[in-house]
């Protein structure tokens, strides 16, 4: 759950945030949301494919983090063993929201603020112990160096989920995408079959015309596009993580 | 002269002849890569500005998911504009014996494992034995329970067309046709011509040459196709083929249909046709997303209008006063052929029967469809695909006619006269009296339905009769129920799939709602 304020440097002077908890959130997940802009740092480890959103039907682009769900095979050892953690974790405690403030000129007017989760385990329970943490505020009420670079990553995010949207309508446009249809067999001969994935339809991106390509170049969608076919190949990776979760067992 | 088909026109708008009219277009009216080696057949559409359509059929089959295919129609459009939503199958309630629990399903969904073998005999057997309750339909098939619940047959996640549970779809005839004619419009290249036929111009071998308008001249044509609705402009009016009355059989003549709103805008919305026997006839209750469709059929020669819609008003709970009645006289029959010269009729002007397993709108799209694939490639063949046409169409009504009057043979309601001259063998028709002998037997089995044109599966007869309650006697043939394996995994997947499916299926009401913020995607 999560339990979400806005953020007041008087109210909230003396909150620290321990940033190093933030993967904790990730520890159940199998399916993390990512954006563009991180497209190039995730296909180094993860899988980068679309499913579709449970609520809307609408696609969205996800890394694939384990076979099924609340399992996050590069959850070990009570940490993440990964070189990059996608923006979705790392943005952790903060997120944008809407609150309605009164304006003089045009009546009420929604304003985008950013919040705090309460419930995040990154919140230092102890605001004195000055050894654990990072403060938001100076004294002065101004904003630490900490704040304004959680406050770059939301902005990175929502400007992410803008270009996310594009890029998607783009695909589903020029019909690029298809189902992501792989049986996986596991070393203890437990098999499963991936649904509900889609991905880079390969011969159809092939077939597209100057035009098309040109456009899709032109928005930065093209390098998307590739890396998200490239990264297909750490499926295997995540089999062999799995395959060696396995063993120990 | 070179006499091949190259202009349809079609005399009549409304469903009939815009399905009609987008299938031939949609078919031969692509503009292809390779244009120069397609014919070209252009078709031309006249619509009278002065005659309201009829608006028969809110209920459809699961046809008509291929035939929106066919047109290149989106599912979310069509979902969206044409006030459409999904339909799961039909209840018959108060059909068997007329008290308050008497219902059984007709659902989509095939038996399980009927692919594979037939689990009747077995459903059957178990019963004789054990006296278990479970209904034959719950037993077979996941399908009633969803539509006990509410809820959709498919999710937001299911690509445009695909399901979890078969489904066809419950929509607004009116706005149909004039999504459909936007459609053949914009994307099919169907000419539109909005004008009263007023004659005929008759070539020397008695073919329609051309069609007299009121401001447009004489539209000419290969091949003529009559949508005239009831009228019948061409193939009744003008070559005079006689009618072919099943009202001896079947008794329904007259429609009384209302429009009931809902409470609020989150109102269920019920995912199957809801059918309740009366004492002269029966009512259907079809919802829409923003609408309940409801209507009494009746015969009138068991009851008077004024009871008809004393009943009506009573199913609704509102009095005879404050509902708006449209009547619509039912001349249960069809044409004695339907392709005649080069004239043929889609829709009301071939026929029409009580809307009991919504064949209305299932006849059109096969016509279309046989019409478009077999299109004559000249004035020579014609003759030919006409014959066939003629022969297919004429299996398929009797067909029907047949799986209609099936229902009401099946009752063992004698509350009135309506129900008890239903089962008078006088008016049941041979074929059906052999079939209901076989089946006493053993179940209906797929090879009891041998032909192509077959327009009703076999598993829709166990439907019915195990759901009225009808007896195959299996006994002296025990011996011969010998895959009970088979049998148990069946009933016992089904259990599993009917669980799964009430956990992960949202509400018809809510499904409607995501697809018109959201709509599906065509993977």
């Amino acid at each position: 759950m999560t339990n979400l304020v806005a953020i007041d440097n008087k109210i909230h002077k003396q909150v620290r945030i321990d940033s190093n908890k933030a993967e904790l959130h990730g520890a159940e997940l199998h399916l993390i949301p990512v954006v563009l802009s991180e497209f190039v740092n995730l296909a180094v480890q993860y899988p980068i494919v679309l499913t579709k959103n449970g609520d809307t039907g609408q696609f969205i682009c996800v890394a694939m983090l384990g076979f099924k769900p609340h399992e996050n095979l590069f959850w070990q050892h009570e940490q993440w063993q990964g070189l990059y953690l996608p923006l979705q974790i790392q943005r952790q405690p903060f997120f944008v929201g809407n609150v309605d403030v009164k304006n003089t000129e045009q009546g009420i007017s929604s304003q985008q603020v950013v919040c705090v989760d309460f419930d995040s385990p990154t919140i230092v329970e102890n605001c004195h112990n000055k050894n654990q943490g990072e403060p938001l505020f100076t004294d002065d009420g101004s904003e630490t160096e900490f704040f304004q670079q959680a406050k770059a990553r939301l902005a990175q995010l929502l400007q992410g989920e803008v270009t996310n949207q594009h890029f998607i309508e783009q695909l589903n446009e020029l019909n690029l995408l298809q189902p992501l249809s792989v049986e996986i067999s596991f070393i203890n001969q437990e098999k499963t079959r991936l649904n509900g994935l889609y991905t880079i339809d390969k011969e159809k991106l092939s077939a597209l015309s100057e035009q098309n390509v040109f456009t899709l170049h032109q928005a930065g969608f093209l390098e998307a596009i590739y890396t998200m076919i490239a990264s297909l190949g750490q499926i295997y990776a995540l089999i062999d993580k799995k395959n060696k979760r396995l063993e120990e067992k | 002269m070179n006499n091949s088909i190259k202009t349809v026109v079609i005399v009549g708008g409304g469903t009939a002849g815009w399905l009609t009219a987008g299938q031939i277009a949609a078919r031969h009216n692509q503009k292809t890569a390779d244009l120069s080696k397609q014919p070209i057949v252009k078709v031309i559409l006249i619509e009278s500005p002065s005659i309201p359509t009829v608006g028969v059929g809110e209920g459809t089959w699961p046809t008509m998911r291929s035939t929106l295919i066919d047109l290149g129609i989106s599912e979310t459009d069509f979902i969206r504009e044409c006030d459409a939503s999904f339909k799961q199958g039909a209840k018959f309630a108060k059909w068997v014996d007329g008290s308050d629990d008497d219902f059984y399903y007709h659902p989509l969904v095939l038996p399980q494992g009927f692919a594979k073998g037939d689990i009747a005999a077995y459903w059957l057997a178990d019963q004789a034995r054990s006296s278990q309750s479970e209904s034959f339909s719950n037993s077979v098939c996941f399908q009633e329970a969803l539509c006990e619940q509410g809820l959709a047959p498919k999710t937001i996640r299911t690509p445009e067309f695909s399901d979890i549970a078969n489904y066809a779809y419950h929509l607004d005839a009116g706005k149909f046709s004039a999504f459909l004619k936007k459609h053949c419009l914009e994307n099919l290249g169907v000419i539109y011509i909005s004008d009263d036929v007023t004659g005929i111009n008759s070539a020397d071998n008695g073919d329609i040459c051309s069609v007299i308008t009121k401001n447009n001249g004489d539209v000419g044509g290969d091949l003529f196709v009559d949508c005239s609705g009831f009228s019948s402009l061409l193939l009744a009016k003008h070559y005079q083929i006689p009618f072919v009355d099943c009202n001896d059989v079947l008794f329904i003549d007259n429609a009384l249909a209302v429009q009931i709103p809902y409470p609020d805008d989150e109102s269920p919305i019920a995912s199957h046709t809801i059918s309740t026997a009366q004492k002269a006839g029966w009512i259907w209750d079809i919802g829409l997303p923003s609408r309940r469709g409801v209507g009494h059929v009746y015969s009138s020669r068991h009851t008077t209008e004024h009871e008809a819609k004393q009943a009506l008003a009573d199913y609704v709970g509102e009095t005879v006063e404050s509902l708006t009645f449209k009547k619509i006289p039912i001349r249960s029959g069809h044409r004695e052929k339907f392709w005649h010269k080069n004239c043929v009729a889609v829709g009301l002007s071939a026929g029409f029967l009580e809307p009991l397993e919504a064949s209305a709108l299932v006849l059109v799209e096969l016509s279309a469809r046989m019409i478009s694939e077999q299109l004559p490639a000249n004035r020579e063949v014609m003759d030919i695909v006409a014959k066939r046409f003629n022969e297919t169409f004429l299996y398929r009504w009797d067909k029907i006619i047949d799986f209609l009057k099936l229902h009401y043979i099946l009752s063992k309601r004698s509350d009135s006269a309506f129900w008890r001259d239903n089962r008078d063998p006088q008016t049941i028709p041979q074929s059906l009296q052999d079939l209901i002998k076989l089946w006493s037997y053993r179940s209906p089995a797929d090879l009891d339905f041998t032909s192509n044109n077959e327009v009703f599966p076999a598993a829709s007869y166990q439907y019915v009769l195990y759901g009225m309650g009808f007896q195959s006697r299996y006994e002296d043939f025990s011996p011969s129920l010998n895959n009970w394996a088979f049998a148990e995994q069946q009933f016992v997947q089904n259990k599993k799939m009917t669980e799964q499916a009430i956990a992960n299926l949202p509400s018809n009401r809510e499904l409607i709602n995501k697809i018109k913020e959201y709509g599906f995607s065509s993977i």
